[in-house]
């Protein structure tokens, strides 16, 4: 059940990994409401224990084989939130480190074992459990019928999304681009053993779990996971690892799991044939598949499963530790409104780069140069940026924006946070749809454009007081009016944002414990109100101010730069490069 | 209007009255001040002091009655033509009550440069006359930063500067010690101080009445808009009732050894240096 990159379009990845993202975040906020308990320390061994799980192989009729995924009985224990993350850890790590599931198929595993199978799990055993007493044998065949209910409908999930690839993509031939089987062959053919072997296995898995805990933890069975320790647990799982070796029942790979090297071998294609009622595999490997199952090589393999074990299960807690960490976050934050945080993170990312005195202090390379050069420079370069129709060129200009900036000392991760991150998130809410329109390529080319444009702002900004740039503008015959206006809207930014942050800490100084949801939203309503007033007022004052010295409805501004040859040189550099990037681009 | 004005006077305004919206901000007030003195403007928060300097700035102009400057009447249209109003502008300077209002340029030498260069004058010109105004108002050092990123007492200097360095005949100040620490209320103080003579005439708004026999030759006290009272501080700040009627001052209650509850009014006349 652990899809491979290659078998889903990109299109149908992003969707998956779309429709996963908002339980991820509610899965965090939720442990965070945990995190005094036992929850973080148990997220870890069901993460783990769902790892192990998975490399216990059992043979499946027609020669594949299936594994059960512990989901029936994390979702028991820690509910379905946290049990959502356990899953997911479990799973990412093995596409990443282990190959086992692909990159881009993240999202698609995730949700169809961790959020599918984590919900149908929870939502079973509490219809049928809800009010036995923890030692009642009710809940044992409770948690037998969820776990097979939840890895069932996990496969169904699975088989769905495979079966529908070949009626969306198809080369111009006709034939798949991606997974080859329709529906009609994937449900049956991933349902026959998960029905059977592997449904049995998670039912075993489920029930046993629980008769077991009902004797050693029974407090873990309460909800509240408060006051167990985990001791126990880790002592079976380590004694699961060891046992892998054994585990290995069976050879061959799950139905669905094929390689490309797969499709092309006689016995394994007839081994898959027989596994999917006689239907032949094209005979080609399909060129979406082929193309994308080379996108990441895992640097691990199952191969000593021992070790691979216990590699996995030390990642596993590392993960862990990091999911505890963003948890962490979220809570100390959440004291701050969305608005609150928001204003006070862009308070301080635009101010520092507003500030003068920072960029005078530290001299990089790009600090000497002479302004207006740099911006007619990067301005041209941006051009070449948006009109190239190659992305290795594109990608040149990037790298050679990112020497630029190091040379400058702008560190990586002021980059990214300030400029990578934000840029990446607002084109991949545009790029999201691009990919399902026309393609990745298009998005590769927008999100590529885009960094890169914003790559050479951000050098400009982040080498050159902001008064420098604006001055440049001007001398570079930018209409006055358009550079007043960029600068004063600029400057009442900082002015305004400040008011709000004001206000907002006024207001919350005056009311006591938490705000709810909709209060706060009335709150930032009326503070918005207030604020859009305040800045009439302000614009209308500054008016007045101007025209008190003066100001007749023109701009002036005193540009007071000298290039040298230097500068010239470098004017020149921008521009043979610019041109460069024209001439191969288009 | 027009016709009873002196040369003596460098503004006279009669039976002004000016509203924003619907609140009434000077309500027939009349004065007249004359050349070459300090005079400070007395009252209480939402007195009208502010207002009535925007309107000697010709920033808003009355609804009714009249103002005149040097005995040209400052009227709307008048500000029409360029050469009376860059006249007019560079004769007669506004620092206003708050300097995020005054200060929109992106560097501290712009935000000092902009009054000459949009008053016409030469390069070379402007260049000397901001350093040396920099220099005096102790902020050279300051003049590549930006303006908002100052500390309140650095910013009020640099909005001061701005309108300094035009060097202007009538400086109108709006409470301009508002927010500084002693040393350079005093510092600030003693410069605008110096400034007047030559002719010079300079305004300031203050409630703080132990500061008016330092800044000013004579005073009037504004109240719900109108002219309370004038005359030289000395006078002004004996009229306990005046100042009191005026929210100028406040009973001081205290309580004696004895234990005696003791009321007078607060008028502190006094400076402490
Ligand atoms: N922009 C405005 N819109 C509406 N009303 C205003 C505005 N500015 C001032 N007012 C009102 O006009 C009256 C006079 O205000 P003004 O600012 O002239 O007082 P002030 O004497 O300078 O007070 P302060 O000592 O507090 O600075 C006040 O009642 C005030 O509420
Ligand atoms: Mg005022």
């Amino acid at each position: 059940m652990h899809i491979p990159d290659g078998y889903l379009s990109p299109a149908t990845c992003a969707t998956l990994y779309t429709g996963v993202v908002p339980f991820w975040w509610g899965a965090l906020r939720r442990v965070r409401r945990g995190l005094h308990t036992q929850m973080v320390p148990l997220l870890s061994v069901f993460a783990a224990f769902s790892f192990i799980i998975m490399m216990f192989n059992l043979p499946l009729p027609g020669g594949t084989t299936g594994h059960a995924v512990g989901v029936g009985i994390a979702a028991i224990v820690l509910g379905p939130w946290a049990s959502i993350l356990a899953i997911s850890v479990a799973l990412m790590i093995q596409a990443i480190f282990f190959g086992d599931g692909g990159i881009t198929a993240i999202g698609a595993n995730c949700f169809n074992m961790g959020v599918i199978g984590s919900l149908v799990a929870y939502t079973t055993y509490e219809l049928i459990s809800r009010d036995a007493p923890v030692e009642s044998p009710r809940r044992v065949w409770a948690a037998g019928l969820a776990g097979y209910l939840a890895i069932n409908f996990s496969a169904l999930a699975a088989a769905i999304e495979l079966g529908i690839q070949p009626q969306l993509y198809r080369d111009a031939t006709g034939a798949a681009l991606y997974a080859p089987y329709p529906l009609s062959i994937a449900i049956p053919a991933m349902m026959a053993g998960h029905l059977t072997v592997a449904g049995i296995a998670e039912t075993v898995v489920s029930a046993g779990v629980v008769a077991y805990l009902q004797k050693s933890q029974p407090s873990l069975l309460r909800g509240a996971a408060g006051g167990a320790t985990t001791k126990p647990l880790w002592l079976v799982l380590m004694i699961l690892a060891i046992l892998t070796p054994f585990g290995v029942l069976a050879m061959g790979s799950a139905w669905g799991e094929w390689s490309a090297g797969d499709f092309l071998h006689p016995e394994t294609r007839r081994q898959i044939a027989a596994a999917s009622g006689g239907n032949e595999l094209p005979a080609q490997v399909p060129a979406g598949l082929q193309r994308l199952a080379r996108l990441w090589t895992a640097p691990l393999r199952y191969s000593s499963q021992v070790p691979a074990a216990i590699v996995g299960m030390v990642l596993i807690i590392g993960a862990c530790w990091c999911i505890v960490l963003l948890a962490r976050r979220i809570r100390v934050r959440r004291n701050m409104s969305f608005v609150e945080r928001t204003l006070t993170s862009l308070m301080r990312a635009s101010e520092y780069a507003a500030s003068a005195e920072h960029v005078t202090e530290s001299r990089g390379l790009f600090q000497k140069i002479d302004p207006r050069v740099k911006v007619a420079g990067l301005l041209l370069l941006i051009v070449a940026v948006a009109a190239a129709r190659e992305l290795r060129v594109i990608g040149g200009i990037f790298l050679f924006a990112l020497a630029m900036a190091l040379l400058s000392g702008i560190s990586l991760r002021k980059l990214a946070a300030w400029v990578w991150m934000p840029v990446l998130l607002f084109t991949g809410l545009i790029a999201a749809p691009a990919i399902l329109v026309t393609g990745p390529r298009s998005a590769a080319f927008l999100v590529g454009r885009a960094e890169t444009a914003a790559t050479l702002v951000g050098l400009l900004v982040l080498t050159t007081p902001w008064a420098w740039v604006l001055k440049s503008l001007r001398s570079l015959r930018c209409p006055a009016v358009f550079v007043a206006i960029l600068g004063m809207t600029y400057r009442y930014i900082f002015e305004i944002m400040r008011t709000a942050l004001d206000m907002l800490e006024a207001r919350r100084s005056r009311t006591v414990g938490t705000l709810t949801p909709l209060e706060s939203r009335r709150l930032a309503a009326s503070t918005v109100g207030v604020l859009l007033n305040k800045s009439f007022q302000l614009s209308g004052d500054v008016h007045l101010a101007m025209q008190s010295r003066g100001f007749r409805g023109e701009i002036h501004v005193l540009s007071e730069f000298r290039a040298r040859t230097v500068d010239w040189c470098w004017l020149g550099l921008f521009v043979a490069l610019a041109g460069g990037a024209l001439w191969w681009g288009s | 209007m027009v016709g009873i004005v002196s040369q003596a006077f460098v503004f006279e305004v009669r039976n002004v009255t000016y509203r924003y919206e619907s609140v009434a901000a000077l309500d027939g007030i009349s004065l007249s001040i004359e050349r070459g003195k300090r005079i400070a403007l007395l009252g209480a928060n939402g007195s009208g002091k502010s207002t009535l300097l925007r309107l000697l700035n010709a920033l808003h102009f009355p609804e009714s009655g009249g103002i005149a400057f040097n005995g040209q009447p400052l009227a709307r249209d008048a500000f029409d033509q360029d050469a009376f109003a860059f006249a007019f502008r560079s004769r007669v300077g506004l620092v206003f009550q708050s300097p995020e209002v005054q200060l929109f340029n992106p560097t501290v030498f712009d935000e000092v440069a902009f009054a000459p260069l949009h008053l016409g004058w030469p390069r070379t010109r402007i260049e000397a006359a901001v350093a040396e105004i920099l220099g005096k108002m102790e902020i050279a050092h300051l003049r590549d930063r930006p303006p908002h990123r100052l500390s309140g007492g650095e910013k009020k200097r640099v909005a001061l500067a701005s309108v300094l360095v035009m060097n202007p005949e009538v400086l109108l100040l709006d409470e301009p010690t508002a927010g500084l620490d002693p040393r350079s209320e005093s510092q600030i103080i003693d410069m605008l101080m110096s400034w007047g003579g030559d002719g010079r005439t300079v305004i300031t708004t203050t409630h703080d009445l132990g500061l008016v026999e330092d800044i000013a030759d004579y005073c009037f006290v504004l109240q719900a808009g109108k002219v309370a009272a004038e005359g030289l501080p000395g006078e002004v700040l004996r009229d306990v009732a005046l100042l009191e009627r005026a929210n100028l001052i406040h009973a001081h209650r205290h309580r004696h050894a004895s234990g005696v509850i003791h009321s007078h009014p607060h008028t502190h006349p006094h400076r402490h240096d």
